[in-house]
């Protein structure tokens, strides 16, 4: 495209020009918008499978309970599941990526800023489609059973569990569309994360400030680079077994059909091959979290960087590596069985290794019991208590035990609730003023911590018990002669006590968000390039592209050490942050940025048009729906591939006579 | 960049001789199938090893010079070896637990 | 220069690697595909060995992929798609050396032998459908079928890209590196399920 005078004249549609109001969000293509709406779009999902959550809690609060019909709470312990799974913890994840990973390392965007759009929009209509399962979807009775029951719209979720075993998922055993709906649902979502975990390899690797080395950055990069290769390896492995169900549902294959010679282990393969390293995809980024978190509030450095930093790299590595240690009770052979109890023994090494840091990191700190820190040492006691009952499902024996009863069920809480939720609002917190420009309420915070680690452990502690106890997962009443009664309604109890800190949260950050303090830059006095610039971050990120010329770079210029050791805050810091507080919001020269564009948002809405297609092949407009969504896709990938990146701008006309106007941020196709 | 590299890319020429080298070790491929299934037991177990020695030369001969491998920065190969090692390593895994028989 | 990392002047964008943006990603993105077809590969390995005798109505024999298929004409389908390889390269070349007709005409030549051999792929399905495999035979012949089709759809989404590079050469300008879509990516991607070829035709195809 070597003359570019009328940029408006090469595309399909007008360009969207807006920077504010609704089409700017929809348009957007600024990493911290989009991140913004990642978390809120993940938030709500998370109200939902709350919920479900509390709906279950309530079936199971007293013995023989007809709250819920046998359907209803298969629906909502897999869509619980399943939402918090995929719509909430990844999301919330990518959330805090998008925002922050081109701020900690100095970079202006990410590396290809629409294909993060359509990351965020294929997450939306992915889970939007995924929860229509509820509006459209039928059960159907087993083929040849009489069970025709007529389940309820609130049972008509998706209802073979998060990890839908086959062949109960097959065609033979759920002849209803809900399956399809999670089935494609999840295909959708996947390929949202593969697109972003490409953008966020290429962005860390190749958009670094100057001076940032891979061994500069900050440990939460560090995290999100491991998660990145963790979901680039592993999804196309669920996508296939995605296929594999759908085809098998749809189109008449065999796969995992044993009454055809099919193999249903091959779908647990296949599964837990995506499975286990999607729980280092969940964890790993609180992880990150929390080692900002730290010693920032213990105001040291982090004890041990290399080793975090190694430490999550082999945690990734070996989480390919033990994907069988889900499956001991499927009759694997007993050297499967003998290598996966194994290497799951072995895992515990490196987060030992990070455990073992993140207490020397607090050991002899000035400790600041803010908020953050309060959910983050929340999170170091509550992993290493789910970590250990982890380790206890490595003894083969001992596991066959665990495997299906609530056991299970508190071991994956303690390390997904009370290791990446609670990482994770650390982290909402601690980044609150630079999201928002203004403090939170500190008092509602701790109380909303408080009431959370109550109710988190009164819920989850209890269900360790529960399941040793004989109470099976997944079943939706259970008689009075177990005496399993009491502890349940504690643990209903603790779930609406979760519940209530949810609302409390709630509160703080809509109240805070207009009616708090105003932030100051650095309100933390902290670390990472993020608190250099002005609170809330600029739409140009930095004013001026930052130098980085060690590990910490923004603490040891405001930070020197005393001869015990001793942090020793320098003279000249003041001068420095007011210096940068000049330059942050008057930028020198002009900055300009990736203009907003509408493909995205269509290649999004295309998505769950084939997906229905899929499902609804046999009416007369499932087909052509499909087809249309197809063309929507394709139109899109063609519109874009033709529309420049930037228009010109009339300060760079000293350029004009450049070939390229556009792509300046190597813009993918 | 050009400067950055060491090595200069194949002309035109030198990319259809590539492509003639290719197609031999194909046709070498196609004659070792029948050969496979005429001759004896012997012939058809060293004919597998074979077959797959070829598909290897063929990868990598498109790999490093079709798509230049050979001449780009080594974090590329980096990533590719992983992604292939990976993949080799896992389904092999996969399919010993589930008792296939690997390859042969 | 085909391999020049696009370098404006006017911006202070700077690739630490020295690698284009573009170009890293779809490295990277490649290496996962491997992933993606390994799976595709090891379903079907593992289902070809096994005995489908006690699933099929008595009096009637098992039908499995190995036994249909037609080595010389799939020989030849996998040739056209080596040579395919060599046209893209001289399409990336002639770009590099700013023949923009001369890379249209390889271009199209790409294309056009990547159609082939869709076009032998959907012939050799439809024979064996008219032999009695289809998807639901047993789970080695579903196997066959989603591991080909899948391959089969990455060449159809590589002709859509072949087709946009053509649009984009007839526009004013033609055909630059730095536009988002280039030749070089398309090249990549063009070769990478060309190797993926190589792989099935031999482990699926020539090792019974």
């Amino acid at each position: 495209m070597a003359t570019t005078a009328t940029p408006g004249s090469r595309t399909i549609f007008r360009r969207p020009a807006s920077h504010t109001g609704f089409w700017s969000w929809i348009t957007t293509a600024d990493h911290k918008k989009i991140g913004i709406m990642y978390g809120y779009t993940a938030f709500t999902f998370f109200i939902l499978g709350g919920l479900e959550a509390l709906l279950i809690r309530i079936q199971l609060a007293q013995p023989d309970s007809a709250f819920l019909s046998a359907s209803e709470y298969n629906a909502m312990f897999t869509m619980h599941g399943t939402t918090m799974i995929f719509l909430f913890v990844m999301p919330v994840s990518a959330a805090f990526f998008n925002y922050l990973l081109p701020l900690m390392i100095g970079a202006r965007d990410v590396a290809f800023p629409r294909m993060n759009a359509v990351s965020f929009w294929i997450f939306v209509f992915g889970g939007v489609f995924l929860y229509t399962s509820f509006l459209f979807g039928t059960t159907g009775p087993p083929a040849g059973g009489n069970l025709a029951e007529a389940a309820s719209r609130l049972g008509s979720g998706p209802n073979g569990g998060w990890f839908g075993y086959a062949p109960n998922s097959g065609i033979r055993f759920s002849t209803g569309t809900v399956m399809d709906y999670w089935s494609i649902g999840l295909q959708i979502l996947g390929l949202s994360s593969l697109i972003s975990s490409i953008n966020f390899i290429v962005t860390i690797f190749n958009m670094r400030a100057k001076g940032m080395k891979l061994l500069r950055m900050p440990v939460f990069v560090w995290m999100t680079t491991v998660v990145a290769f963790l979901l680039l390896f592993s999804l196309p492995i669920i996508a296939v077994a995605l296929f594999m169900i759908t085809f098998d549902r749809s189109f008449g294959t065999l796969f995992f059909d044993p009454s055809m010679g099919g193999d249903p282990i091959l779908w647990q393969h296949f599964f837990w091959l995506f499975g286990h390293p999607e729980v280092y995809i969940l964890i790993l980024p609180a992880m990150g979290i929390v080692s900002e978190v730290l010693p920032t509030f213990s105001r040291k450095p982090l004890f041990g960087y290399p080793a975090v930093v190694f430490a999550g790299a082999a945690i990734g590595f070996m989480g390919f590596g033990v994907w069988a240690h889900h499956m001991f009770s499927s009759g694997v052979t007993p050297i499967t069985q003998a290598a996966f109890g194994l290497s799951t023994m072995a895992i515990a090494i490196p987060t030992g290794i990070k455990i073992f840091n993140w207490i020397g990191t607090i050991w002899g700190g000035k400790v600041k019991l803010n908020t953050p820190m309060l959910f983050s040492l929340g999170f170091v006691g509550m992993f290493v208590i789910g970590g250990l009952s982890g380790v206890t499902h490595s003894i083969v024996p001992a596991d066959w035990q665990q495997t299906d009863t609530y056991y299970i069920v508190a071991h994956f809480h303690y390390v997904l609730f009370g290791g990446a939720i609670f990482g994770l609002f650390s982290g909402l917190y601690y980044w609150f003023p630079k999201l928002t420009g203004r403090m939170y309420s500190e008092a509602l915070g701790k109380v909303h911590f408080w009431v959370f680690f109550i109710g988190f452990n009164l819920t989850f502690g209890p269900m360790h018990w529960l399941g040793l106890n004989g109470m099976v997962r997944r079943t939706w009443v259970y008689a009075e002669e177990t005496g399993l009664g009491p502890w349940n309604m504690a643990v209903t109890v603790g779930a609406f006590i979760i519940a209530l800190g949810v609302l409390i949260f709630m509160i703080n950050w809509s109240w805070s968000k207009r009616n708090g303090p105003i932030a100051p830059f650095d309100p933390w006095d902290a670390r990472t390039l993020e608190w250099t610039m002005p609170s809330p971050t600029p739409e140009y990120n930095f004013a001026v592209n930052p130098v980085v010329t060690s590990l910490d770079d923004f603490w040891h210029k405001k930070y020197t050490e005393d001869s015990d050791g001793r942090p020793v805050r320098r003279p000249e810091a003041a001068a420095l942050v007011a210096e940068l507080e000049e330059v942050g919001l008057n930028p020198p020269a002009p900055i300009h940025l990736p203009n907003p564009s509408y493909y995205p948002f269509m290649v999004g809405l295309g998505m769950p048009m084939i997906g229905y297609g899929v499902i609804y092949r046999g009416a007369a407009w499932g087909i052509p729906l499909g087809i249309v969504g197809a063309l929507i896709i394709i139109g899109s990938f063609i519109g874009w591939g033709v529309e420049p990146l930037e228009e010109p701008h009339e300060e760079h006309s000293d350029h004009a006579d450049e070939p390229e106007p556009g792509d300046d941020h190597g813009e993918d196709a | 960049m050009a400067e950055e590299h060491a090595l200069a890319h194949p002309t035109p020429r030198q990319y259809v001789q590539i492509a003639v080298l290719l197609a031999i070790l194909t046709a070498i491929e196609v004659a070792l199938y029948y050969l496979e299934q005429s001759i004896d037991a012997f012939t058809t177990s060293i004919a597998a090893p074979l077959l797959i020695l070829l598909a290897v030369m063929k990868f990598v001969i498109v790999v490093g010079w079709f798509m230049h491998l050979r001449y780009e920065k080594s974090l590329l190969s980096k990533f590719f070896t992983t992604g292939f090692v990976a993949a080799m390593v896992l389904y092999v895994a996969v399919l010993f637990a589930l008792g296939a028989v690997v390859l042969l | 220069m085909a391999d020049v990392a696009h370098t404006d002047g006017h911006h202070d964008v700077h690739e630490s690697t020295g690698i284009d943006n573009r170009k890293l990603g779809m490295w990277v993105f490649l290496s996962s595909e491997f992933m993606f077809f390994g799976a595709l590969i090891s379903n079907y390995m593992l289902f070809k060995g096994r005995d489908y005798s006690a699933f099929v109505p008595a009096g009637q024999s098992v039908i499995l992929p190995r036994e249909l298929y037609d080595i010389p004409f799939t020989s030849v389908s996998s040739f056209v798609l080596l040579m395919s390889s060599l046209t893209m390269v001289l399409a990336h070349d002639a770009l590099a050396s700013g023949d923009q007709n001369r890379t249209r005409v390889w271009l199209a030549a790409t294309g056009l032998l990547g159609s082939v051999f869709i076009g032998g792929q959907v012939f050799e399905f439809t024979e064996f459908v008219q032999q009695g495999m289809t998807l639901s035979t047993n789970p080695a012949a579903s196997a066959f079928f989603v591991l080909t089709g899948f391959h089969g759809a990455h060449v159809f989404l590589g002709i859509l890209m072949l087709l946009s590079l053509y649009g984009i050469s007839k526009r004013q300008g033609g055909l630059t590196e730095s536009q988002g879509l280039n030749v070089e990516l398309v090249g990549l991607y063009w070769h990478f399920v060309d190797i993926i070829w190589i792989v099935i035709f031999t482990i699926v195809y020539l090792i019974p």
